[in-house]
């Protein structure tokens, strides 16, 4: 066997093998989501019958129609929650970041670390210490933030807004300063400067930082557990204080709903922004 | 088997007549609780829906109105704790474990026992002046009848029976951590000869059980059961029960623990907060008052597989067939069920030695 041939077959195993560490990935990432799915669909044999099977045997949407109320419309709120919490790390998270690679102040680093301090602070320890904050400043003031959405989103921002910071930060190191002297050199303001050069170039890091900060605040439990008041629950809360109690399908159905929801909302993400935007935190690069 | 789940299906019907007709009597103080909005907190899910379908109407029927706040009695005390006492509800559903601690915070105020006519149904060791009990749950050995028949492993009896070669990696036990944890870990540290000063004995038997999961949730044990990665579970009886009419074979031991203790009794009691004032704490003792209903207690008892303690509720779950096998509703056996008192105990040390020895 000639050089050549060895190394087209060396290239084809190569290449076999890269496509089935593709797959093998693929599998790990998506098979818990196909048995939530395939759980969810398979009716029940008989009333009382409430079992999990998978593949399932008899399909149908019974489930779908036993999902609670209160779950729907706590799936409603925790969008909601997260989208303002989104948006709001956004808006905290980008000058913290613009002033922390352009500025010279002094303590830089540990203002950095105060930034990230959220990260490691266990999210339950958070929801207590604002519980207890939220019950220092109504005894002061009158006004009580637990069980609000402001309270919520005070909560979420807290943990959120690291991230954000985190991506604009990555961004933000490799941006070229060139492109904004130019503009200033061409008679651009500040503001015009940033609006119409910087921000561009650094939104890749803004839209990753503003999806996990919804990620996060949508996902969370241990902080809106404390946070959380009577008719306004967040649909974490809901489905882990369910799941104390009840262990049926529509658990399941519940969880696909949830999964096809955010299909939906990457689906709009990748339409207006394009999700490999999102990816290129690191790159620098802008649209 | 169904027969009988539509005979008791029937009585509850039957039940929600007389309590449909008890709702009218309740329009003679129709507007006693006007503007009332009592705060509960208790579990959500099912735990509620409960509430809201048979407690709820009846309040708000009376101009009141009922919120929840839903959480497991633990993340609920917590928020008495952190509010140091200004709680987000006016009663609030706690665990026997709890117990010493809720008292010995002191945002608990005293039941006023004449108000809770309904505690006649109950025995007299199920109430007092601090917490009116409300349910209990059994904690049983469930094992798979056929499985164990097949494969010739004899029936247990108590929690050392459970060590045997065919179960090993066979057999699910409740985290400590877990709502059934404490009180079935307890309850194999006796067995195992074990007291509140010394759980190394309760620790080194659940070693030798070569445990497959230590579940966090009774409803992993359905699922395991289903699977057939388990052949028993040490669980509340009403998962045993869920998972029968779930379709799989399987029934209960109530283990012997010594000391003439048969079986163990994990307890629920409702507490009132301090912080409820003024006709909330009207509100709240006649929110205690309906939980011992007897419609109330089979309803609750059916739907969440737990025991009453309402005696006429305990009476009626004999119709059907599933319970009376899982579920122990003799009065005398349910009085003999394991009751520890967790009043002083070092809760973190037993954790601390779980983690070192059996989470590892």
């Amino acid at each position: 066997m000639d050089r050549a041939s060895r190394y087209k077959i060396r290239r084809t195993l190569g290449r076999v093998a890269f496509r089935a560490y593709c797959a093998l990935s693929y599998i790990f990432l998506l098979s818990p989501m196909v048995v939530v799915i395939g759980t969810s669909l398979n009716g029940p044999k008989a009333s009382t019958d409430a079992s999990f099977q998978f593949p399932p045997e008899n399909i149908s949407l019974h489930w779908y129609a036993r999902i609670p109320e209160a779950q729907i419309e706590a799936l409603a709120l925790s969008f909601a929650l997260a989208g303002i919490v989104a948006v709001l790390a956004c808006i905290l998270g980008v000058p913290a970041a613009l002033g922390l690679v352009r500025s010279n102040l002094p303590g830089k680093a540990l203002i950095s670390t105060v930034f990230r301090a959220p990260l490691q602070i266990p999210s339950i320890v958070t929801g207590i210490a604002f519980l207890q904050l939220f019950y220092l400043i109504g005894d002061l003031t009158g006004v009580y933030w637990q069980g609000t959405l402001f309270g919520l989103v005070l909560g979420h921002v807290f943990v959120a807004t690291p991230y954000v910071v985190g991506t604009v930060t990555a961004v933000l190191q490799r941006f070229d300063m060139r492109l904004e002297e130019a503009a200033l050199i061409h008679g651009a303001s500040r503001w015009r400067a940033f609006r119409r050069v910087t921000l561009p170039v650094i939104m890749p890091g803004v839209y990753a930082g503003g999806l996990y900060a919804f990620m996060v605040s949508f996902g969370d439990v241990p902080i809106a557990i404390f946070l959380t008041a009577p008719g306004f629950v967040t649909y974490p809360v809901e489905l882990f204080t369910a799941l104390e109690n009840d262990f049926d399908p529509s658990i399941m159905a519940s969880a696909s709903m949830v999964i096809f929801l955010c299909l939906i909302l990457l689906l709009a993400v990748q339409k207006l922004v394009g999700l490999d935007t999102l990816l290129r935190t690191g790159g620098g690069g802008g649209r | 088997m169904r027969g009988s789940w539509k005979v008791l299906r029937a009585g509850l019907v039957a039940g929600s007549v007389v309590a449909a007709s008890g709702a009218a009597s309740f329009t003679a103080v129709a507007g006693e609780f006007d503007g009332v909005t009592l705060r509960v907190g208790t579990w959500g899910g099912s735990w509620k829906a409960n509430m809201v379908e048979l407690i709820v109407p009846k309040f708000e029927a009376m101009g009141g109105k009922i919120e929840f706040v839903t959480g497991s009695p633990q993340a609920n005390f917590a928020k008495v704790i952190t509010g140091r006492g200004k709680a987000p509800f006016d009663v609030m559903e706690v665990l026997d474990a709890q117990i010493g601690d809720a008292m010995e915070s002191g945002y608990f105020q005293k039941v006023d026992l004449s108000k809770i006519p309904n505690k006649k149904y109950v025995d007299d060791y199920q109430y007092n002046e601090n917490m009116v009990g409300s349910w209990h749950t059994q904690e049983v050995i469930c094992y798979h009848v056929d499985k164990f028949a097949e494969q010739g492993i004899p029936v247990p009896k108590t929690y050392a029976d459970l060590i045997h070669p065919k179960l090993a990696g066979k057999v699910s036990f409740p985290d400590i951590n877990s709502g059934g944890g404490l009180a079935n870990f307890t309850a194999i540290n006796i067995a195992a000869g074990g007291d509140r000063d010394n759980v190394q004995p309760g620790l080194e038997l659940i070693n030798k059980m070569k445990v497959l999961k230590f579940w966090s949730r009774g409803g992993e044990t359905l699922s395991q059961f289903e699977s057939g990665d388990i052949l028993a579970a040490v669980s509340n009886g009403g998962w045993c029960l869920r998972t029968r009419k779930a379709g799989v074979n399987v029934d209960s031991v109530h283990p012997v623990i010594g000391n003439g203790n048969v079986g163990v009794a994990k307890v629920g009691w409702l507490g009132i907060l301090k912080s409820a004032e003024g006709k909330n704490v009207e509100a709240a003792h006649w929110f205690i008052n309906e939980y011992l209903t007897e419609e109330f207690q089979l309803l609750f008892a059916v739907k969440s597989g737990i025991v009453p303690i309402n005696k006429n509720a305990i009476a009626r779950m004999h119709e059907d067939e599933v319970i009376r096998d899982i579920l122990v509703l003799d009065q005398e056996k349910i009085a003999n069920e394991l009751r520890f008192d967790y009043t002083g105990i070092n809760l973190s040390a037993w954790t601390d030695q779980w983690n070192r020895m059996v989470a590892k």
